[in-house]
């Protein structure tokens, strides 16, 4: 009796234990071995390679774009609807690069959900249309302006390319200009703004503040890396439109709806972004400098058994080659029910998340600060 | 071995305990010797022994029968919650008239204030309860008038004062629109969101003011025959309920009227938007997991004693629930202050997200004054108390929560946990 009793609590303390040791992940070896990792270099890296060159690239697609709008404007025909597409998809692309910096002045605009909130109010656009009155200032008309905007506005107000310049021959020629030309300047305004403070002073306030707390550049950006990856480009581009957290597909919540065979080109160039950032690649190049894959490798940071910036890469390439596979998402979504090869891309996209939210950040010593949304 | 016999001298003697009687004249011999007989009805009870208990029967789930006729029945809570959250999907329709949302609070039969043709067929009226319990308000008609005023007030400063200004960009002094992450969020230019001020001050001022100050009360529960009634399972007029059981059934529905199954109701927690959800909120906090269960078993036991006739019991249930959902709106309202500071003290502060938190807030800190300490019998904070908060909350400057500081969010929320067995940090997270 004594012996059982014995027995009981002893698994009982065992149960104890091992709850703890669940979940928590090992903690990684202690970084003051070897050289000690630079922040600074990192956040130059990041700066002056990564950031800096990718809003001014931005920067100048748009400037093509409001040319190639110009030249539409002026001449209303299929050949500059064409080319006016091309720029907006230009753009449209490099867009996928800045997405995630949303720190510092774009914070302070809420860059990202100026940009690009998407699936866009076509009605709304319509009702402004017809009025020509609107504030595209208003946080509630974010949903009638930027890159989805546009997509309605190039390729979703006709059948084909014919009904659509008709439609910009029509009566309503010089409303739809002006409400195409309000969306690109807001675009160009925002842009410029974050850029120019980018150049201005922000890059020193971002480098010098290379500390590790809640409020250091690292600890931040990371945040808002991993946020990005989470909420923008694992859950805004592929898991909402396939229903992941609705229950039933939303195909119309395709990012460049309109345009039907983009979407999923869009996900890939975004998810290169991510992956660039991750290994410090200067942006458009091949140069590396240092970065969150080097962090981790300086702090010798093992999962399993395995070297974990590796690990994340393995991952990032899978989720990469399962999305390659893919059809068109609008494709995917609509032709099966349920969508089952888009599901399985979806799952390798989402086992990168806690290997960055999770294992990532402990080694790093780097804490979430980011919660769900409190839902009302 | 020998543990074994004290364990079962220790039961025996509980048990012949719980049946004795210490009364003089009855004869000892019979009353506590184990076995029923001479005249008792029971093992050592009925007859010339003390009277017989009837057991409580607590279900597992809050379905209570009467010659096998369901007898729980919360009708017109149901009603009350549901118009409260066709009205407050209501308020951020800038096309409302006045007169529209003020005929859906204070609704009369058959007027055509809402879309679902039940609630409009209904003569039940949000208004009408507010701020109407027999203990707190029965003789004090003049808080009464000034809390409905109060919440007059705030629908009509959404028309007056919000909806004109719909399409501007707020600013301190100015109301409009502002950014929260992907919403956009309607408030004033003291920077309050009057439909979370009416959402939350109702929590307190319907929902826990009826039920814990109204049908959870002896004043209401043993009023006029009721006690005789119950004893003797006399009925309502046509229905299978005696009145007391379903007085405390109409306390039960302001907390669980909307649930799929309202007869286990913490399945589906979160159901409506004010007292359900947040009790649903205060459960998802580890430091307070189990209070959502502690209020639905005390529901179920106090119910379960009114149906055994032990009123002591059902008292006792009553206290727990009086403590507990006192506790959600403290906990509540600390964490929106809470969570309004950190917004604020964001880098790039969060204006919309924290002003949105410090709306709700500013709704649980109304609603304090509706809670009821079991001990006192009186709310944990005076309506004076409540009212004073309040004014510091917008009090740092001219313009209200634009205005306000970590300090005052931080004085607040340290004087309303100082009440209650919790940390401001416990609240918080």
């Amino acid at each position: 009796m004594k012996k059982i009793f014995g027995i009981i609590c002893i698994l009982v303390i065992i149960g104890a234990c091992s709850d703890d040791s669940i979940g928590e992940g090992e903690p990684n070896p202690s970084p003051g071995e070897g050289e000690r990792f630079e922040r600074s270099s990192m956040l130059v890296n990041w700066a002056d390679n990564i950031i800096i060159p990718a809003y001014t690239e931005f920067s100048s697609d748009l400037a093509t774009l409001k040319a190639s709008l110009e030249a539409f404007q002026s001449d209303v025909n299929e050949t500059n609807l064409i080319e006016l597409r091309l720029s907006w998809i230009a753009a449209y692309t490099t867009w996928q690069h800045v997405a995630m910096f949303e720190i510092g002045p774009a914070e302070s605009l809420g860059y990202q959900l100026n940009m690009n909130i998407y699936p866009t109010d076509s009605e709304k656009i319509e009702s402004f249309i017809i009025n020509d009155n609107y504030d595209l200032s208003l946080s509630s008309n974010r949903d009638a302006k930027g890159f989805p905007a546009l997509d309605y506005l190039i390729n979703g107000l006709g059948e084909n390319d014919a009904a659509i310049v008709t439609r910009y021959n029509g009566t309503e020629k010089e409303a739809l200009f002006a409400y195409l030309n309000s969306v690109v300047d807001d675009m160009v305004n925002l842009t410029d703004s974050v850029l120019s403070e980018w150049t201005g002073g922000y890059r020193d306030t971002f480098v010098a503040n290379d500390g590790a707390s809640a409020t250091a550049s690292v600890d931040r950006l990371v945040n808002d890396y991993i946020f990005y990856f989470e909420k923008y480009l694992r859950a805004g581009k592929m898991g909402i439109p396939l229903g992941v957290f609705s229950g039933s597909p939303l195909p119309q919540n395709v990012e460049a709806y309109y345009k039907g065979d983009i979407s999923k080109t869009l996900f890939l160039e975004g998810l290169n972004a991510v992956q660039n950032f991750f290994n410090g690649k200067s942006f458009g190049s091949n140069e590396n400098g240092e970065s969150l894959a080097t962090y981790l490798n300086k702090l010798n940071s093992v999962k399993n058994g395995e070297d974990l910036a590796l690990l994340i890469n393995e991952q990032f390439d899978l989720a990469r080659e399962a999305v390659l596979g893919l059809s068109t998402f609008i494709g995917e979504i609509e032709n099966n029910n349920p969508p089952t090869d888009m599901l399985l891309a979806y799952d390798e996209v989402q086992k990168v998340v806690p290997l960055l939210k999770v294992d990532m950040v402990s080694a790093m010593s780097i804490s979430i600060d980011f919660v769900d949304a409190d839902g009302d | 071995m020998r543990k074994i016999t004290y364990i079962i001298t220790v039961l025996s003697t509980l048990f012949f305990a719980s049946c004795s009687s210490d009364d003089d004249g009855i004869d000892i011999t019979t009353c506590a010797d184990g076995v029923m007989n001479g005249d008792e009805t029971g093992i050592d009870c009925g007859g010339g022994c003390a009277p017989c208990e009837t057991a409580i029967e607590n279900p597992e789930i809050y379905v209570f029968f009467r010659n096998g006729e369901n007898t729980v029945n919360f009708s017109g809570q149901t009603t009350r919650i549901k118009m409260g959250q066709e009205l407050l999907s209501n308020f951020n329709v800038p096309t409302n008239s006045l007169k529209k949302l003020k005929g859906m609070f204070a609704h009369e039969e058959g007027s055509d204030d809402f879309e679902d043709a039940f609630l409009n067929a209904s003569d039940k009226s949000l208004r009408s309860k507010v701020a109407a319990s027999a203990d707190y308000f029965s003789t004090n008609a003049t808080d009464q008038a000034m809390i409905r005023t109060t919440v007059d007030g705030f629908i009509s400063a959404q028309v007056n004062e919000v909806y004109p200004n719909w399409e501007v960009v707020a600013a301190p002094g100015t109301a409009g629109q502002i950014a929260d992450g992907e919403r956009t969020r309607y408030i004033s230019g003291q920077g309050l969101e009057y439909n979370q001020l009416f959402a939350k001050s109702l929590i307190g001022s319907l929902m826990a003011d009826q039920m814990l100050n109204n049908y959870l009360s002896t004043s209401v529960l043993d009023e006029g025959e009721n006690v005789g009634n119950n004893d003797g399972g006399v009925v309502e007029e046509g229905k299978p309920y005696t009145t007391m059981e379903h007085k405390w059934d109409e306390a039960y529905g302001y907390a669980y009227g909307l649930n799929t199954d309202p007869s286990d109701p913490n399945a589906d927690l979160g159901a409506d938007s004010f007292l359900n959800e947040y009790i649903e909120r205060a459960e998802s906090d580890d430091d307070f997991s189990g209070v959502a269960d502690e209020v639905f078993q005390a529901f179920k036991l106090g119910r379960a004693a009114i149906v055994a006739k032990k009123y002591d019991v059902r008292d006792e249930q009553a206290n727990i629930i009086r403590e507990n959902i006192s506790k959600v709106i403290a906990i509540r309202a600390i964490y929106y202050l809470q969570g309004g500071k950190s917004k604020l003290s964001l880098e790039t502060p969060n204006y919309g997200g924290a002003f949105h938190s410090l709306s709700e807030a500013y709704g649980f800190i109304y609603s304090l004054q509706f809670t009821r300490n079991p001990n006192t019998e009186e709310p944990y904070f005076s309506k004076s108390e409540t009212e004073a908060f309040l004014t510091s909350l917008l009090g740092d400057g001219e313009n209200g929560l634009w205005d306000v500081t970590p300090d005052t969010l931080d004085a607040i929320s340290e004087a309303i946990a100082a009440r209650f067995d919790f940390t401001v940090a416990q609240a918080a997270e």
